[in-house]
């Protein structure tokens, strides 16, 4: 056998033991019933309920934003965001929040917001004054 | 239905493009076969034929690529809305330099990028590959065929049933879709353009893109050579011009790279250059590969091992660069990725894309794998193929790592299939996860680049070399600890880990120094590995030192550490506010917002920053810029754009993160205004106007009320109001307020402002934050001055200076001349004779007012400006001047039914919105990452410079 060979033989090693490492990196997207269970820190994705009200009072805190979120299951939740709100939060279609439950809310570090292309082809704006 | 005859559409830029695209497969298609002929048939006298036919094909290809290209400039430069591409990428008032980024915003202008430097590149191959043109052109017009059905726009099948292969960009507008307005024949008229995404207008997107897909579509020429080589089973004079292309293609694709983290850092508001973020490691990995690929063919070319896996990289790296453009354009990453394209139907065109190349590549060296050259006698441990081998293979451990990771969202698309309920894995936290398994590789990389610089290819006589060998290794050894020491004390790597990859970082930096000096003795010709080593060092250095001792400053976590249960969340809170004018102390910088400014649809924020030392001394002081910019329509903010300021060993980057809802979106703007409760009064100059506010209290069922006292002390006619700006022409009004909350001592004074300009009403209300109030002028303000001439009633005087009559109950004194008159409605040119007065006025009271009317000649032609009292309703005019007596006529007016009050309005529930919350993070030594990945980019062109050289000089090409 060569040395290639040996060498070839432990990265193939290093690479299972670094893939089932791996395994603890990653999730599922939690509910916020698993959140409870699990108490440490989750990815959960949902949608903002959009009737609920949204805070954001930077003059009393800028690094925090509460509002309501439905998992995948359809419970709902308040989250808290300890950030300021992004741009067209109130526009966004898909939540990822990376975090962990206290008590009942979910207190979020991050967040990633999929909001719909504000170029949709089937806007189409018209030339008002043309028209008028 | 009837079929409307259109206006105004410019048809023929679409036909002719339609047919360009088809023309163009068409001929890409007929360069493949012919070139594949050619290739076959290499040795008899019908190859050269069949080259020929493949060149002219592959030259009309390249025609019509760059026509397609053109053509949809052309509709774009014009305007031409009617066509869907135009339409939905352009506007009216988008600047022409953004044109290109316009271009290649959309996915069939990115293919089209894409193809047009395959066409450039196969244009010089064909110049210069030689007895390789066939081979390599038969494969790249391959590449091209699919990459052209991309915009091919056909449709196969009927009915229903028919599928459509790729997406033109020629379509016209109606075409696409179904909208009302093309029932009218002239809907061209009406129709305009949505234009580019304001984030995309920069010139970062000017020049990423055409770099990175440089970058990407040279990975197709080593992938070609690869292919030609094991085609025509030449499996050694391939490697030559392979080796230049690769190098070329990791140079470029790594600037490419490179700018993209630039643009993340500059423009964008990531916090950083690098976020492992799906789509940028899908640049990366093809990259890694390459340089791998680099490695083995420099292996291959000096001692003959190593050809079987420099062909599998090269193929690798290419089918990378596929899987890339699968992952980005085809919608899979969707959930994961801050900014991949949108779906667009082309998912099964682009798996086609990535099986036929990989199985292209994967079968051609399955078959010729038995025949190609691999030296029987392996390498000696302390040669340095053996260790440069070693590292492509932790590069492509480096490759294969985050490929996985990326490629979870493909795998929880394919395992959905199977099993619809399937939530999906997701990898917790991107950074932590990379991070972790690429310090290794970085460990690793580091290590050997040092390790392996000073052996030899095909060591023959080690026993002889090795004392040399193990003298500046263990110099080089002793160095690096000793610097890394040194290093640590700036760099707080507080694990292990990291002090270990800082060590490889400076350690690579070390002793690939010392290699240029003492090896190469400052020969710099022959030191691009070298270069590119030691960048790589400095690489790791500066990661290190801008990650690890990445610091928010905008926050002041002592103050929280220890006072408040679950400080450690307050780790995160990573923004500050900052009211207009108040300085706000942070992280030992005094923090102040000064003033905003708009330019365009831009709008900058001035801060500045103060360094306060101990004694709280200012130190330093700086401004950062800061600005957001509105969408075209001013309604909404469209992006937001950081500042940074630079040092040589950091950078202070700072981004606003948010601003007061009022500043953010018209609409909520308008409902704070609706919000307002004014109470409106007429006040009488002089007396206290006394009112009320009742104020709800949070959760409870009660209110506070608040008491003012209110006085008008004056009006002014010439105003000063931050907001305004004056014109010639204006009638401009303001009124000298004093307010005052009973209570409190505070008197505050205000001037709010009204302005008639062109029959257009400006108000310039005052809002007095530490009252919550908002205090503006009614425009009835102006109806006593808008009186009309004709119904004023005036009396002439004819008064010498000092002299006094009597008007009334009032004393009018002309008081004397004025030289060099000034009144807001007079604008002196130079050839006027002017001439003012000042009169004095008196009530029966005793209060005394002035009027300046003027008296003015111009062009041999008698004026005269009016002045105005507002408080007691006079008009004084300065009519005519005798030189004679030198008295002067005034003529005298006064409005009986001027109400004599300023009609004043205020809201108590006007919350502030002159603040901004601001983000502002520290990175050390940033510029060592700028300045390593650039040695290292630059290492590589020192490389191919000096291989072109060396193989012009040296060996003539076998042609």
């Amino acid at each position: 056998m060569k040395k290639v060979h040996f060498i070839g033989i432990a990265m193939i090693g290093i690479a299972i033991f670094l893939l089932s490492q791996v395994a603890g990196d990653m999730s599922t997207y939690a509910t916020f019933h698993d959140a409870d269970q699990a108490g440490e820190k989750v990815k959960i994705a949902g949608q903002l309920a959009k009737d609920k009200e949204i805070v954001y009072n930077p003059e009393k805190d800028p690094n925090y934003t509460s509002f309501y979120m439905r998992d995948s299951e359809g419970e709902e939740r308040k989250i808290v965001l300890l950030a300021a709100k992004p741009q067209d939060f109130e526009l966004s279609e898909q939540l990822v929040l990376t975090g962990s439950m206290d008590g009942d809310t979910f207190v979020a570090t991050d967040m990633l917001t999929k909001c719909p292309s504000k170029y949709k082809d089937e806007e189409i704006y018209i030339k008002s004054e043309k028209k008028g | 239905m009837d079929t409307i005859q259109y206006v105004g559409e410019h048809l023929w830029p679409g036909r002719l493009g339609h047919f360009a695209i088809i023309l163009s497969f068409v001929a890409a298609l007929l360069a493949s076969l012919a070139y594949f002929y050619g290739t076959q048939r290499r040795g008899l006298p019908e190859a050269s034929r069949w080259k020929n036919i493949g060149r002219a094909a592959f030259g009309v290809h390249g025609i019509s690529v760059f026509a397609i290209i053109g053509l949809i400039f052309y509709v774009m430069i014009n305007r031409y809305y009617e066509y869907q591409y135009a339409q939905s990428h352009v506007s009216d008032d988008l600047p022409f330099r953004y044109i290109f980024s316009a271009f290649w915003e959309g996915q069939e202008g990115s293919f089209l990028l894409w193809m047009f430097w395959h066409v450039v590149l196969g244009v010089v191959l064909i110049l210069t590959s030689r007895k390789w043109e066939s081979p390599v052109l038969s494969v790249l017009s391959l590449v091209q065929v699919f990459l052209m059905s991309m915009i091919l726009g056909v449709y196969v099948g009927f009915g229903d049933e028919a599928a459509r292969i790729g997406s033109n960009p020629m379509m016209l507008l109606r075409d696409v879709m179904d909208a009302p307005i093309f029932a009218s024949a002239d809907y061209t008229e009406l129709i305009s353009g949505t234009g580019l995404n304001p984030l995309l207008q920069n010139y970062w997107m000017t020049i990423h893109p055409p770099t990175l897909f440089l970058g990407f579509a040279s990975t197709v020429v080593p992938f070609c050579f690869a292919i030609a080589g094991l085609w025509t089973k030449d499996h050694r004079a391939w490697l030559k011009p392979a080796m230049h292309w690769s190098l070329f293609s990791a140079a470029i694709l790594g600037l490419g790279i490179l700018m993209g983290a630039a643009w993340a850092y500059e423009a964008l508001t990531f916090g950083g250059y690098w976020a492992w973020d799906p789509v940028e490691n899908m640049s990366l990995v093809p990259w890694l590969v390459m340089v791998a690929g680099i490695h083995t063919n420099l292996i291959a070319r000096s001692t003959g091992y190593s050809i079987r896996s420099t062909y599998a990289f090269y193929l690798l790296s290419f089918v990378l660069v596929l899987y890339s453009s699968f992952m980005t354009r085809s919608g899979v990453l969707g959930e994961t990725s801050a900014h991949a394209f949108t779906e667009m139907g082309l998912e099964w065109q682009l798996v086609a894309l990535n099986v036929a190349f990989l199985g292209l590549g994967a079968v051609l060296l399955a078959m010729r794998y038995k025949s190609i050259p691999s030296p029987k006698k392996e390498e000696s441990t302390p040669s340095k193929e053996f260790w440069i081998f070693i590292g492509t293979l932790v590069l492509l451990f480096s490759a294969l790592l985050i490929t996985g990771s990326t490629s979870l969202p493909v795998f929880n698309k394919i395992y959905r299939f199977f099993d619809p309920s399937f939530k999906g894995f997701t990898v917790t936290d991107q950074l932590e996860h990379h991070n972790k398994y690429q310090l290794w590789i970085g460990v690793f990389i580091g290590i050997l680049s040092g390790l392996a610089q000073y052996l030899r290819f095909k060591e023959f006589n080690w026993a002889k070399y090795k004392n040399k060998y193990w003298k500046h290794l263990g110099i080089g050894l002793a160095a690096a600890v000793g610097i890394t020491a040194l290093t640590a004390l700036w760099v707080e790597a507080r694990a292990w880990q990291y002090l270990l990859l800082l060590f490889a970082g400076v350690f690579a930096v070390v002793t690939n120094v010392d290699y240029i000096i003492t090896f190469l003795k400052g020969n710099l010709k022959a030191a691009g590995s070298a270069f590119s080593h030691i960048g790589f060092g400095l690489l790791i250095v500066g990661v290190l030192a801008s990650g690890l001792n990445k610091q928010y400053i905008s926050s002041n976590p002592y103050v929280m550490t220890g006072l408040i249960e679950g400080a450690e969340q307050d780790a995160h809170k990573r923004n500050i506010i900052l009211f207009k004018d108040i300085p706000m102390s942070m992280s030992g910088y005094k923090v102040e917002y000064t003033k905003d400014t708009i330019d365009g649809f831009t709008r900058t924020y001035t801060v500045n920053f103060q360094k306060m030392d101990e004694s709280g001394a200012v130190k330093e002081s700086f401004q950062v810029q800061p600005n957001v910019l509105y969408n075209n329509e001013f309604t909404k903010i469209a992006a937001v754009n950081p500042s940074t300021r630079r040092y040589w060993n950091k950078d202070i980057f700072t981004h606003i993160t948010s601003l007061p809802e009022s500043e953010m979106d018209v609409e909520a703007r308008k409902a704070i205004e609706d919000n307002l409760k004014y109470q409106s009064a007429d006040l009488t100059p002089g007396q206290v106007y006394q009112f009320q506010d009742t104020v709800a209290v949070e959760d409870q069922d009660t209110f506070s009320i608040r008491y003012f006292n209110l006085l008008v002390d004056g009006i002014d006619r010439n105003p000063s109001h931050p907001d305004y700006h004056p014109e010639e022409g204006d009638m401009a009004i303001g009124a000298r307020l004093q307010i005052q909350q009973r209570g409190d001592d505070t008197v505050y004074t205000a001037l709010p402002v009204i302005v008639l300009r062109d029959q257009l009403l400006y108000t310039y209300p005052v809002q007095i934050n530490d009252l919550s109030t908002k205090v503006r002028l009614s425009e009835s303000i102006l109806d006593d001055l808008l009186i009309p001439e004709e119904s004023l009633d005036y009396q002439e005087f004819t008064l010498k200076q000092g002299e006094v009559a009597q008007f009334g109950d009032y004393r009018i004194t002309f008081a004397q001349f004025n030289r060099q008159p000034s009144h807001p409605n007079y604008e002196p040119q130079s050839e006027d004779i002017a001439v003012g007065a000042t009169v004095q006025i008196q009530d029966a009271a005793g209060s005394n007012y002035i009027a300046q009317p003027i008296y003015l000649i111009r062009g041999n032609r008698p004026f005269n400006v009016k002045d105005q009292i507002p408080e007691i309703g006079f008009h004084v005019r300065f009519a005519s001047i005798d030189p004679g007596t030198e008295s002067i006529s005034l003529l005298v007016a006064q409005n009986q039914n001027a109400t004599n009050t300023v009609p004043v309005e205020m809201a108590t529930n006007s919350v502030r919105s002159d603040f901004l919350v601001l983000q502002a993070i520290e990175f050390p030594g940033i510029n060592l990452v700028w300045f390593g990945s650039l040695l290292m980019l630059a290492g590589m062109g020192v490389s191919l410079w000096n291989r072109r050289k060396e193989s012009r000089n040296t060996e003539p090409d076998a042609a």
